[in-house]
């Protein structure tokens, strides 16, 4: 990590205050963050990781100066986000995605005409910068059909379009490949990935983890408003417990079979949980040594074994240090 | 890159561009912009054609500014509240433009708009009537009527701002709509309602701008009986606190949506 990150927060925590009741009278106050640290490099993709509600919109949203924190320091490019946000705009782009936010009874020129004026992209160079992202985006044959005649896929592409049309360091994606079929979404990961050849530094969030594995050099897993980890997809399967996985699968275990798989070596690891009529021991190993007829030999009584290993995924990852939070 | 006069000017230009082609795009406009007109126009034929060239010229006055407000007034408002429905608000404001400016565009575009309908409420009453509404001064009539619309406008950005702030805005103005068209004098002068509702007809500044055109328009007209100059006095002062305000709103109310955090809903 440098010295001096592209994007600094620290501390940031937001509350979102409502009213409920007849009369208005019941104030409900949702604490959104609770105090978030984060630092992302130039030139990098970080990935924030969250379940629904954890709050990676929110601060998304705050990052790119369309929500300011309750409190907390929050940079980018050096510039405060909640007193420099005019100086920070022009040099940073955010996509929103989804089927909103975009004018539907125009053309996909004319809406990224509309914003390259409002961006400020200059004059003599907008049209022939229109037509680049169009192709980048692959939207040059539906350029001059109206919005609204796009399926989700192309107004994700033109959301894309949108965010890169200036020419942004820093670009802020918020789930980019959700609503995409397989070949778009390949193709906006390579996308993503040629943005950062040119240098630019992107901001990534997604619920998908193969995307986030393959993009991202360092993810941050965010929950109930805390990031509870952050670090490389290597750094965090240690922070996990280990590389390997092995999953064990029979009519039932009793807990001192359970606890002897726990104090097996390299073991640092074991969550039960039902898989139709069998359980299914999910173990994350940390050594190489342990090796799975050990296991078998250990649980030998147990004639519908099935035993399996397989390298811990970023979703293993994920799944643990959520789970972990919410426990 | 900071915005600077030329940006600011390009982003005007930008927003009237995409006023019109939205407009152009949705046949919903065409009813403010075409059908009331001729309608409102015809009404007024039909009362006031027996009673005299002035009294149909004092009609269509009253309905070409009650077709002026549907575009000019309503419009800007209406903009920013399609812009929260569409999901636009937020890359709009995520932009380097502030947001006044957008709205600014949107006011010019609605001016133009509102002061095509008050024509088409003039050209159907003259077809009508068979022959050109009798006007003292024609120039000095168009330059009035472009001034009566860029106060409705003055009060257009602050409704506007209203949108930004809260989802709710369209809500307080429908209900305020009709008030509006009585209290400021559209169909009728001012001076025709209790004393007591004067006061706050005349923190309008179209109150004072629509008298002045019908003073500058019919003979013998006596109105609020302080004289035009007095009332081209009261609707630049009038319209300059408006634009004040509605400077001094918009940077707060921009500071608020972003404290609330609400851009999205609708």
């Amino acid at each position: 990590m440098s010295a001096h990150p592209v994007i600094h927060t620290r501390d940031v925590r937001r509350v979102f205050e409502s009213r409920k009741g007849f009369f208005f009278n019941e104030l409900v106050r949702t604490e959104a963050l609770k105090g978030v640290d984060l630092d992302v490099d130039a030139g990098e993709i970080f990935g924030l990781l969250g379940p629904n509600g954890a709050g990676k919109t929110t601060f998304t949203k705050i990052v790119s100066t369309l929500l300011l924190p309750t409190s907390g320091t929050v940079e980018v490019l050096g510039f405060d986000v909640t007193k420099e946000a005019h100086k920070l705009r022009p040099r940073i782009g955010l996509v929103l995605g989804g089927e909103r936010g975009l004018y539907n009874r125009i053309s996909a020129r004319e809406n990224l005409r509309y914003f390259a004026d409002l961006f400020g992209v200059p004059m003599e160079r907008r049209d022939k910068r229109i037509e680049e992202v169009l192709e980048r985006v692959d939207l040059v044959e539906a350029a001059d059909r109206r919005v609204e005649e796009f399926s989700r896929g192309m107004k994700q592409k033109l959301h894309l379009a949108r965010g890169i049309l200036h020419g942004p360091e820093v670009l802020f994606l918020d789930e980019p490949t959700i609503g995409l079929d397989p070949k778009s979404a390949r193709e906006t990961r390579k996308l993503i990935r040629s943005l950062v050849a040119d240098g630019v530094t992107i901001f990534l969030t997604t619920h998908y983890m193969f995307e986030a594995e393959e993009l991202c050099q360092r993810i941050a897993v965010l929950s109930r408003g805390r990031v509870v980890a952050q670090d490389s997809v290597a750094g965090l399967r240690k922070l996990v417990g280990g590389d390997r996985t092995i999953e064990v699968e029979a009519y039932g275990f009793d807990d001192g079979e359970i606890q002897r798989l726990r104090a097996l070596p390299g073991v640092s690891r074991v969550v039960s949980e039902e898989y139709g009529p069998r359980l299914r021991l999910t173990m994350r190993v940390r050594t190489n040594e342990l090796e799975l007829a050990t296991i078998r030999t250990m649980l030998a009584n147990h004639p519908e074994l099935a035993l399996r290993e397989r390298r811990t995924s970023l979703e293993d990852i994920y799944l643990d240090l959520v789970e972990e939070e919410a426990s | 890159m900071a915005p600077n006069a030329y940006s600011r000017g390009r982003s005007l230009v930008a927003v009237l561009r995409l006023s019109v082609l939205t407009f152009l795009a949705d046949p919903q406009w065409l009813i403010p912009s075409l059908i009331a007109p001729v309608v409102f126009g015809l009404v007024a034929y039909e009362l006031f054609s027996g009673a005299g060239p002035f009294f149909v010229l004092y009609a269509i006055l009253g309905a070409g500014m009650m077709s002026m407000w549907g575009q000019t007034l309503y419009g800007s408002g209406w903009a920013t509240g399609a812009d929260r429905h569409l999901g636009t608000l937020e890359p709009t404001l995520s932009s380097p433009t502030p947001y006044l400016y957008v709205v600014g565009g949107r006011v010019i575009w609605n001016t133009v708009a509102g002061l095509f309908g008050g024509a088409i409420v003039f050209a159907v009453v003259a077809v009508t009537y068979g022959r050109p509404i009798p006007l003292s001064d024609p120039l000095d009539f168009v330059l009035m009527f472009l001034f009566v619309i860029v106060t409705l406008a003055s009060v257009g950005v602050v409704f506007a701002a209203a949108y930004v702030y809260t989802r709710y805005a369209g809500f307080i103005q429908n209900v305020g709509e009709f008030a509006f068209y009585v209290g400021t004098g559209c169909m009728f002068p001012v001076v025709l309602l209790p004393f007591w509702t004067n006061p706050i007809s005349l923190v309008l500044p179209p109150t004072w701008a629509l008298d002045a055109l019908r003073y500058l328009a019919i003979p013998g007209y006596q109105g609020f009986s302080w004289g035009f100059w007095w009332d081209i006095i009261g609707a630049v002062g009038t319209t300059l606190v408006y634009l004040v305000i509605a400077g001094t709103v918009f940077k707060s109310v921009e500071r608020h949506v972003l404290e609330v955090g609400d851009l999205n809903d609708w």
